[in-house]
């Protein structure tokens, strides 16, 4: 048995474990031997002074459903040896919200442009600064503060 | 002498149902391997979410699936009532069962007109576009609009379905399985779309698992996991309906789940005329200057059935008016990182039958 921090429940009835994050992969590996065998989503979510990456697990033999947390400070193990699918969530989770996936296969950005500064769904985000993207001479994307530079 | 040659496939393509980008590798006409591209609809309609009260993101949740809007916004809806523990009364669930399944014939007749034309097919694109416009003519009666909808409520319905509306409802479901039988029998007695289709864009059951990968597609694997049936929302369990599964996993599997589905969606929206029940159609609790000062606190999340899988907003709320965290599972996003097992190994010319099956929408995968 993997000890895990604490357990609660979500509004809908959903249990939630929080397993530090050394404990993560084992963990996962158990959980997946239990039966769940699909990976939902992979979420990260900023509470300022430190992060949390949810894992939300389903089994589609009986319908159960497992809600996974890890407090983190910037980086955490990728779960993409355990489910595949993983790897376009936690490639989200990075871009948007700046958690880094130790062992990714990669790890880059996934809906903004390669070059974007910044993470959007940190709370400190700075909302008012536009950035331009243009298409540069090597085909890369260019991002910009500059209105000039880009569209 | 071997050559792998690099094409890029969109993302301003008429076959790619929007703006997705796929980076092909090419060994003569076999592809070797298939790298979607993602984001260029990205609008973070999460960040969007979290700048304003729980009911202004409703508008965000309609311009995802722009195709199945409802659908969308019923993710978001359930999952915030859950958080706020808002009742709702009878009625208004029962209409709510009946929009979301005209919508879901809707988006599948977008589906397969679409289809159709990626195909070479352009005769169902029409009657498609037809028997489409008669379930936007329902909408536009009972809803105000034709696309966008914005209808749904925190504790209801904005709106009351309208006799007229009730009529119309009758009329579609009475003519509308005669007429997909019609178009149908133009996809299945064509020798030329099931020689282009059958054994085309396979995906096993293991692979879908692996990727997260729900909806049509892991039915069309041979899974039968359908969450109206397996963990019922609204009045699923007090309707009767199939759930339709194929083993192939191919496209022209995934096109027969579709259809049969849109079958079981009349059925399911004929039940839904018979036992619609009188009452309110929204929470007087709840309504509209009461809505803005409405606290969630806690974390919810309510998987639906969209038609094209698995929709669900994972909800944060830190006791103020203000969603804390908003989380799109958006089943596209998963079923269209799959799309490179499936290319793999099979001809160029199989690249756009694989991609329309899975009947990804852009606002939905980009968000």
């Amino acid at each position: 048995m993997i000890p895990i921090e604490s357990e609660s429940k979500t509004k809908d009835g959903t249990p939630v474990i929080y397993v530090a994050k050394e404990n993560l992969i084992p963990f996962m590996k158990e959980k997946k031997d239990e039966g769940f065998d699909m990976l939902l989503m992979v979420t990260g979510v900023d509470y300022v002074d430190h992060l949390e990456v949810v894992y939300h697990l389903l089994s589609t033999k009986d319908g159960k459903r497992l809600v996974v947390k890890t407090k983190t400070n910037e980086e955490v193990d990728s779960v993409t040896s355990i489910w595949p699918g993983a790897n376009w969530h936690e490639r989200e989770t990075y871009d948007l919200v700046g958690v880094k996936f130790k062992n990714h296969p990669n790890l880059k950005r996934i809906l903004l442009p390669e070059g974007w500064v910044g993470h959007p769904l940190r709370k400190n985000y700075p909302m008012d600064k536009k950035q331009y993207v243009n298409l540069g001479e090597d085909g890369e994307d260019k991002v910009s503060y500059d209105p000039k530079e880009g569209y | 002498m071997e050559k792998v040659v690099e094409v890029n496939f969109g993302p301003q393509h008429p076959s790619t149902h929007g703006v997705l980008r796929i980076k092909v590798k090419l060994d003569g006409e076999i592809i070797v391997d298939a790298q979607p591209v993602i984001g260029y609809l990205h609008r973070n309609a999460e960040k969007l979410s979290e700048m304003g009260l729980y009911p202004k993101a409703l508008i965000y949740m309609d311009r995802l699936d722009y195709v199945a809007a409802l659908n969308m916004e019923l993710g978001y809806i359930l999952s915030v009532e859950k958080l706020m523990d808002v009742e709702t009364p009878e009625r208004a669930q029962w209409i709510r069962m009946m929009m979301v399944e005209l919508n879901r014939i809707a988006s599948h007749l977008v589906w397969l007109g679409t289809h159709g034309l990626d195909m070479g097919m352009l005769t169902p694109f029409f009657y498609c576009w037809r028997e489409r416009e008669r379930v936007l003519r329902i909408f536009d009666e009972i809803t105000g609009s034709r696309l966008l909808y914005n209808y749904f409520a925190i504790g209801g319905v904005y709106s009351d379905v309208t006799p007229k509306g009730l009529e119309m409802i009758k009329e579609f479901v009475n003519t509308f399985p005669d007429r997909l039988e019609e178009i149908q029998s133009i996809f299945q007695k064509s020798y030329i779309y099931a020689k282009r289709t059958k054994g085309v864009g396979k995906l096993s059951l293991e692979d879908a698992i692996g990727y997260g990968v729900t909806g049509p597609l892991l039915r069309a694997s041979g899974l039968k996991w359908d969450l109206r049936k397996n963990q019922p929302y609204l009045f699923y369990d007090k309707v009767n309906f199939e759930v339709p599964v194929y083993s192939n996993g191919d496209v022209y599997s995934r096109f027969l789940v579709r259809i049969e589905e849109m079958r079981q969606s009349v059925r399911i929206v004929k039940q839904v005329l018979e036992k619609l029940p009188d009452g309110e159609f929204y929470n007087k609790k709840y309504a509209k200057p009461m809505l803005v000062r409405m606290k969630g606190n806690g974390e919810s999340y309510v998987p639906t059935e969209s038609p094209k899988g698995e929709f669900g907003v994972y909800v944060i709320g830190d006791g103020s008016t203000i969603p804390y965290r908003v989380r799109i599972r958006s089943p596209s996003f998963a079923n269209l990182q799959a799309v490179s097992i499936m290319l793999k190994g099979y001809k160029i010319a199989d690249l756009t039958a694989t991609v329309s099956s899975i009947d990804p929408v852009f606002g939905e995968v980009d968000r």
